[in-house]
């Protein structure tokens, strides 16, 4: 890594501390409110001027370094207000699987696309993902037949992460005559696709999914026909600790939050700090956080040296931080009484943020099942 | 309160402890049984046509307008007996048995806690009511609340303890007395003045009753506590601001602003005068004022605790049913969820703490039978004599003798002070019990479905979200869990321990 690289980095990194305090703790309330209020696009854009959706423009030497960038802004940003990093986390899992299929040349077009202003109107220079399911599930729902050297795609794709606001989605679909599926980026706003409306749910609510009909929408293949599971687990593997670095900066935000609280609430005569079953809750919250911070730095310490099975400690990392952000965003909410329970403070939001997240990128117990056979595959070799 | 140097003693309450529901089985009157499942009955009803129907799309309506008051709902459960089913025909209610409110609330909030609450913290204020003993204001009020059913006309109660300062500190005596209070109650002639602030309390701006406490000296809370009956327009008295929840959030929680509010003498339900007449009138006391104070306290969250835990125990439920439902008719990785072992295995884990969390209500209203609140109703004699006298005997003849200070005075001698102290931990240590284990099995059950759904879990319309929302209140309000512990600590543990004294670290 150069030093100029690095200084950019950290540069970034503070960046992210300081747009988190700033843009995303105030108005976070609001923002929270979608769909019954607008999204804040302005805000987006102001993250990508920053730089935050384009860690992973290249390939190369550089990946891993620009991965730890990704997951240290991920986290920062988390603290503050997930939806926002939900965003990133998306936009960044798309770019990572376009990588992973060898198509690095496809991001630099959607770039020079959007800088010539060929996207949607009002749209953003973003690539739409379903991160919360596994791609092989969604691409059951969708069917792309090829045609005039591009493909069309018909059927449905559910809770489409970005679907309303991003030019463009990464879709899994299958192709007659094709074993496995494969991912076709289709332009959005235009023909052939109708994006439904928010889907409400539990958490992330600023950074919506939609579910997405497709009546033939002319879009193109990425990567090899039939390959999509391989680009998929190779994204996932890098990307998994990107996820815990998410939860892990929601339960950061969450200690962070009921201790300032802590100090200052009196009940008994005293700070309830000093409480020792407050203590006590508190020291469990922050030693679920260190924990959190110790996993992640070796699995990105692994990543850094290529270390064998990189990829399951990664996995293990998301699986395990998801975990714990349940429990701390609890106790979150349960330190501040019935303020934690109301939307003035940020901890209510946390805990319903933790719980979504907690099934960002699929079903947590079948990756849990699916974990043990690719520890397995590991040990094996 | 049973000491090391007693082990006898303390031996005994043990077992008693232990062995509540076999000691309630030769006691409680059978008919009990009847009328637990036509209540029951009742409740399924009213989730099959009102609860179930409506319960995402109010949810939904108050996301978008959170300062709506979902007056429709109230109206309906009005209209269909649910504010009189648990107030005692003496009173002109309906005068089902009181355990049974745990297992309606169950079923409500198995559907919907937030319409649970709508109804079930209307009888936290007609707890609290009772709790004093104040027969004439008991009958006053109580009787409002029949004549609102009669004319259509919803008038339910509220309880209004918790301050912007003092939260957990008004749930415990031993706190009170560290509280930074602010409600001040001022004696004036022909009753009293209240000014201060309360917030979060549940179905405020929806109540026609406000079960006030306060306090006369704002230094000396536990020793001057004063419980008052406002009514909603008194003059001095305003709603505030509505509470922006996570979840539950159909049931509003409001602030009530009192500024100069009076209240006639006839209000005051009950007030350390009281408590101190009671010093003096019996020569060898049982309690002191703070002590009398902390059993009121006692006497009120015994009961309202169980119904948290019937609230809990519902949303247990409901999370285990979405989930359950969502196995058997899901495919997930290329096989239906309920023909895949580790799915079956969660759901048992589920059904498991819903079953627990039942046991530990029904427990608990044992004790309340046997020792707490209900004792006087379940007392068979007394159960079927309230069942069998002929309303029209019973409004004419017995309702008019309620009104007598003598009969408050025998109530309060019989309930207050022919209660044990043992008798009173022992029912306040098993709600605590039930309300923290009910609540921590309903959230546990909440995450459990958002695991086995995946996706679909976080969506609104699935409903599992919602109960992962609504039930972590659970955990906090009538005491945190944290606060909870510590009582059962206190009360079933602790109390036989030489020198352990309650929130001394
Ligand atoms: C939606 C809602 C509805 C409500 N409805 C009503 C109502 O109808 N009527 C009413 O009067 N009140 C109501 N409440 C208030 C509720 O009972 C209180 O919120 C609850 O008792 C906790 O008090 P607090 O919020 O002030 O938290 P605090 O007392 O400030 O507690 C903050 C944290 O400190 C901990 N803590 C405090 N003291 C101690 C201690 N001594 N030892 C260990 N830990 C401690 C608590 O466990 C908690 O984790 C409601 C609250 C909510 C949120």
């Amino acid at each position: 890594m150069t030093s100029q690289r690095s200084e950019e980095w950290k540069l970034l990194e503070r960046m992210s501390c300081e747009f988190a305090l700033r843009e995303l703790r105030t108005g976070r309330e609001e923002r929270d409110a979608h769909p019954f209020a607008p999204l804040d696009l302005d805000l987006l854009r102001k993250g990508e001027e920053l730089g935050f959706f384009s860690l992973l423009q290249e390939d190369g030497e550089e990946a891993p370094a620009n991965l730890r960038a990704l997951n240290l802004i991920l986290e920062n940003l988390s603290m503050e207000d997930a939806a926002f990093a939900g965003a990133v986390f998306t936009h960044s899992l798309s770019q990572m699987v376009i990588l992973q299929a060898g198509r690095a040349d496809v991001l630099d077009k959607l770039k020079a696309k959007a800088a010539e202003g060929g996207t949607a109107e009002g749209r953003l220079p973003l690539v739409a993902f379903p991160s919360f399911d596994a791609p092989g599930e969604t691409a059951r729902g969708l069917r792309a037949e090829k045609q005039d050297g591009n493909y069309l795609l018909t059927g449905k794709a559910d809770f489409v992460v970005l679907g309303s606001m991003a030019a463009w989605a990464l879709l899994p679909a299958r192709t007659m005559g094709v074993e496995g599926f494969s991912f076709f980026l289709c332009p959005l706003g235009g023909e052939g696709v109708e994006a439904g409306p928010a889907v409400l749910s539990l958490g992330l609510r600023s950074c919506p999914g939609v579910d997405l009909v497709m009546k033939g929408a002319v879009s193109s293949l990425v990567g090899e026909p039939g390959e999509g599971a391989r680009y998929y687990g190779s994204a996932a593997d890098l990307l998994a600790v990107s996820a815990a670095a998410m939860s892990l900066g929601v339960m950061k935000g969450s200690l962070r939050e009921a201790l300032q609280y802590a100090r200052q609430r009196v009940q008994g005569g005293r700070e309830i700090i000093n409480w020792s079953e407050v203590r006590m809750i508190l020291s469990q919250m922050s030693l679920h956080c260190r924990t959190g911070e110790m996993l992640l730095a070796a699995v990105m310490q692994e990543m850094a040296e290529g270390k064998p099975g990189w990829e399951v400690s990664s996995r293990a990392a998301a699986l395990q931080v998801q975990d714990m952000a349940c429990q701390v965003v609890s106790d979150g909410v349960q330190l501040l009484g019935g303020n934690g329970y109301m939307r003035d403070y940020g901890q209510e939001k946390r805990f319903r943020d933790a719980h979504q997240l907690k099934v960002l990128m699929g079903h947590h117990p079948l990756r849990k099942l699916e974990f043990l056979r690719l520890a397995e595959d590991i040990d094996s070799h | 309160m049973a000491a090391l140097d007693e082990p006898r003693s303390a031996a005994k309450s043990e077992l008693e402890d232990a062995i509540v529901s076999l000691q309630a089985l030769q006691r409680i009157p059978r008919a009990v049984l009847r009328e637990t499942r036509q209540a029951l009955e009742e409740a399924k009803r009213f989730n099959r046509e009102v609860i179930r129907p409506r319960a995402l799309e109010l949810d939904m309506k108050m996301q978008e307008d959170p300062d709506y008051l979902p007056w429709d709902f109230v109206q309906e459960a009005n209209r269909r007996g649910f504010y009189t089913m648990f107030i005692p025909r003496l009173f002109g209610g309906r005068g089902y048995n009181i355990p049974a409110l745990s297992c309606v609330l169950e079923e409500m909030a198995s559907a919907c806690t937030a319409m649970a609450n709508l109804v079930g913290v209307h009888y936290l204020g007609i707890d609290t009511l009772a709790a004093s003993w104040n027969m004439r204001l008991m009958n006053k009020i109580m009787r409002d609340v029949a004549e609102g059913e009669r004319v259509g006309q919803p008038r339910i109660v509220s309880l209004a303890i918790t301050e912007p300062e003092a939260g957990t500190d008004v749930e415990e005596v031993e706190l009170l007395s560290k509280a930074k209070v602010t409600c001040r109650v001022e004696r004036v002639k022909g009753g009293r003045v209240i000014n201060g602030r309360k917030i979060f309390i549940s179905n405020g701006h929806l109540s026609t009753w406000h079960m006030l406490v306060g306090y006369e000296d704002l230094q000396r809370p536990e020793e001057t506590t004063v419980m008052l009956a406002v009514k909603t327009g008194t003059k001095g008295f305003s709603f505030g601001r509505m509470e922006k929840k996570m979840g539950q959030r159909a049931c509003p929680a409001s602030e009530l602003i009192f500024e100069d509010c009076f209240v006639p003498e006839e209000n005051v339900c009950f007030d350390y005068g009281y408590m101190d007449r009671m010093v003096r009138w019996l020569g060898r006391p049982r309690r002191s004022v703070p002590e009398y104070t902390s059993q009121v306290i006692h006497y009120v969250l015994s009961t309202s605790r169980a119904g948290v835990a019937g609230f809990a125990t519902g949303v247990a439920r409901g999370a285990y049913e979405e989930a359950l439902r969502f196995a058997v008719e899901t495919e997930v990785g290329g096989k239906r969820l309920i023909d895949q072992e580790w799915a079956r295995c969660l759901l048992a884990e589920m059904y498991k703490n819903v079953a627990l969390a039942r046991l530990s209500y029904v427990e608990t209203n044992y004790a309340n039978s046997l020792y707490g609140m209900f004792k006087v109703l379940q007392w068979k004699p007394m159960f079927y004599i309230l069942k069998l006298t002929p309303r029209k005997m019973m409004d004419s003849v017995v309702a008019p003798f309620l009104n007598l200070g003598a009969v408050t005075w025998l109530f309060r001698k019989i309930c207050l002070d022919g209660q044990k102290d043992e008798e009173m931990q022992r029912t306040s240590g098993w709600a605590s019990l039930s309300k923290f284990a009910a609540s921590d099995f309903g959230l546990r059950n909440c995450q459990l479905a958002l695991d086995l759904m995946g996706r679909a879990g976080v969506l609104f319309d699935q409903g599992a979200e919602k109960h992962l929302r609504d039930c972590k209140l659970l955990q906090i309000y009538e005491g945190t869990n944290q606060l909870n512990r510590l009582n059962l600590f206190n009360c079933l543990i602790g109390r036989s321990l030489p020198g352990v004294r309650a929130f001394e670290e």
